[in-house]
């Protein structure tokens, strides 16, 4: 999470219009999940990584580090489906253990890649809002979408005080080490539960200290700023929209 | 007004106020009055109950009794009132962690004057403003977590300027800054006073207090103890110690300098350590 963000304040196509961005990964994984067609993932997974690498200026070692994290959870419980233990060897494949057969269909295998495959672009598709869209971009959409005000100012607020949250996190837990509050698994486990106190009556005081400092600035209840908007480009609309029509054909196709 | 009378924006008559009820009193019986314009230095111990008089100042809280006036009329403790009060007074508190609440910089410092109720493009012509003014250009696309304490600091500035105030109140800005930032700040504060904005700054640096300030409060115990120039508070020994402060060095030094005959004591106490070198370079060629 910390990697993306970071990451999403160097991109190039930072200001891009959120809302292209947004339509553009929303609309693709619609089509992704409502095809499953492996053909269009690999087309996915090609498009979405051409742009966060050319054009967004994102280095491919950290794109395809950041891809693998959801690929091993994804091959695990894909294994089950893959996989079956049976008496009688299917069509795929067949490993005798014993009495048994580790077993696997046609139909099984191509469903398990048809996941995989599936899943992956999805993924992509939201890296490439996360990685190319800072969290105040993407709420400035949701509230335009109507989103409850109250979602988006939570959302706001923990994304600003995650940060704050983390800096004291590793400072109480630096000034544990400090004093040898991690020398062994017990002290450890004490120390953490310690931090865990720590942390509530620090957030505490700090809900308290931004409440003052908030209504000093005439706070009356709902969290009111400036939107910066990015313009919108006729040209990379157009490419949105042609693209996710090639994807709608391909839906339909395959339904038909 | 009538004229010889003073100009005074903040006064406090037999302010009090605790933080529990019952409880040991944050401020006792404060009583003050600060001049529309005036670069006001406040001194004292932690907890002796600047942070709360300032939270007083712009309403947050109320106290428990006696009356703050605010440009000659008490302060009424209704929406109206409040808002008027916190409109004209910004504060600009110690820690800007708990102040800095928005992830970007520009919507951090177009929060006021939404609030305020302006039209849009107002708000973004006054925000653009106040952005360059406070040279914040550079890191203005920065998330408010990637910048430094300075650049932090500059912002939870601009956050009450773009307000147009006409009090700022900065609780201890200058603390946790290297001296570089120490300095920009400076300088802000220093281009407010000129603009004819009232300061209110607590702070410990004693050096910096009487260089800078018109006037200086000393407070100790939820109490003013002394208020006055800062030659004359600065001076005051017994005071000084009173509020946990040590003398300013300059004055220790100018003080030795005379005793020790190196020096005539002639004109004005110096106020800072430049001002010393001039009169020494002076002295020797006259």
């Amino acid at each position: 999470m910390i990697a993306a963000d970071k990451l999403c304040y160097r991109s190039k196509l930072r200001y891009v219009n959120a809302g292209e961005k947004f339509w553009f990964s929303v609309l693709t994984m619609l089509f992704l999940i409502l095809s499953r067609s492996l053909s269009m993932a690999v087309l996915v997974l090609l498009v979405n990584g051409l742009l966060t690498v050319k054009n967004g200026g994102i280095g491919l070692g950290s794109y395809l580090r950041l891809l693998s994290v959801p690929l091993v959870f994804l091959i695990l419980s894909t294994l089950a489906v893959v996989v079956n233990v049976s008496k009688v060897p299917l069509d795929a494949y067949a490993v005798p253990v014993g009495a048994f057969y580790i077993t696997g269909s046609r139909e099984s295998l191509l469903f398990g890649m048809q996941l995989i495959g599936t899943a992956m672009a999805s993924v992509s598709c939201l890296y490439f809002l996360s990685l190319h869209t800072t969290m105040t971009d993407i709420l400035g959409v949701l509230e335009g979408l109507h989103c409850p005000r109250l979602l988006t100012e939570l959302m706001l607020l923990i994304y600003r005080f995650i940060f704050v949250l983390m800096d004291t996190a590793s400072a109480i837990l630096i000034s544990q080490k400090a004093r040898l509050g991690h020398r062994n698994f017990k002290t450890s486990i004490r120390s953490f539960g310690w931090m865990g106190a720590g942390l509530l009556m620090k957030a505490f005081q700090r809900s308290n200290a931004l409440y003052d400092a908030m209504e000093s600035r005439c706070y009356a209840g709902s969290i009111r700023v400036l939107r910066e908007q990015r313009s919108v480009k006729p040209g990379e609309v157009g490419a949105i929209v042609c693209f996710e029509l090639l994807l709608l054909g391909m839906t339909i196709g395959r339904k038909l | 007004m009538k004229s010889g009378e003073k100009d005074v924006i903040i006064e406090a008559r037999d302010l009090c106020y605790s933080y529990e009820e019952g409880g040991e009193r944050a401020l006792n019986y404060v009583n003050l009055k600060i001049e529309r314009g005036r670069k006001v230095a406040f001194m004292g111990a932690n907890g002796s109950g600047k942070s709360t008089f300032f939270l007083c100042c712009n309403g947050i809280f109320r106290p428990e009794s006696g009356t703050l006036l605010f440009d000659g009329r008490p302060v009424e403790y209704t929406k109206q009132g409040l808002l008027d009060l916190r409109r004209r007074v910004g504060i600009v508190f110690q820690d800007p962690d708990n102040q800095l609440f928005l992830a970007s910089v520009y919507q951090e410092i177009s929060f006021g004057p939404m609030n305020l109720g302006m039209r849009e493009e107002d708000v973004k012509r006054e925000v653009e403003q106040v952005i360059e003014k406070l040279e914040i250009t550079p890191f203005r696309e920065r998330p408010a977590h990637a910048l430094s304490g300075g650049q932090k600091k500059q912002v939870s500035i601009a956050d009450v300027l773009v307000m147009h105030p006409e009090v700022v109140i900065l609780d201890e800005p200058a603390a946790a800054l290297d001296a570089k930032h120490a300095k920009i700040v400076r300088e802000i504060v220093d281009k407010m006073a000129a603009e004819g904005i009232t300061v209110l700054m607590a702070t410990h640096n004693i050096d910096y207090a009487l260089e800078w300030a018109d006037e200086i409060v000393l407070m100790q115990e939820g109490r003013v103890l002394l208020q006055g120039d800062p030659v004359t508070v600065c001076r005051n020994q017994e005071a000084l110690q009173m509020a946990n402060q040590e003398p300013p060095a300059v004055l220790t030094l100018y003080k030795k300098l005379v005793e020790k005959g190196v020096l005539k004591q002639e004109g004005n106490v110096p106020r800072s350590l430049a001002q010393l070198g001039r009169y020494i370079d002076e002295q020797e060629q006259g």
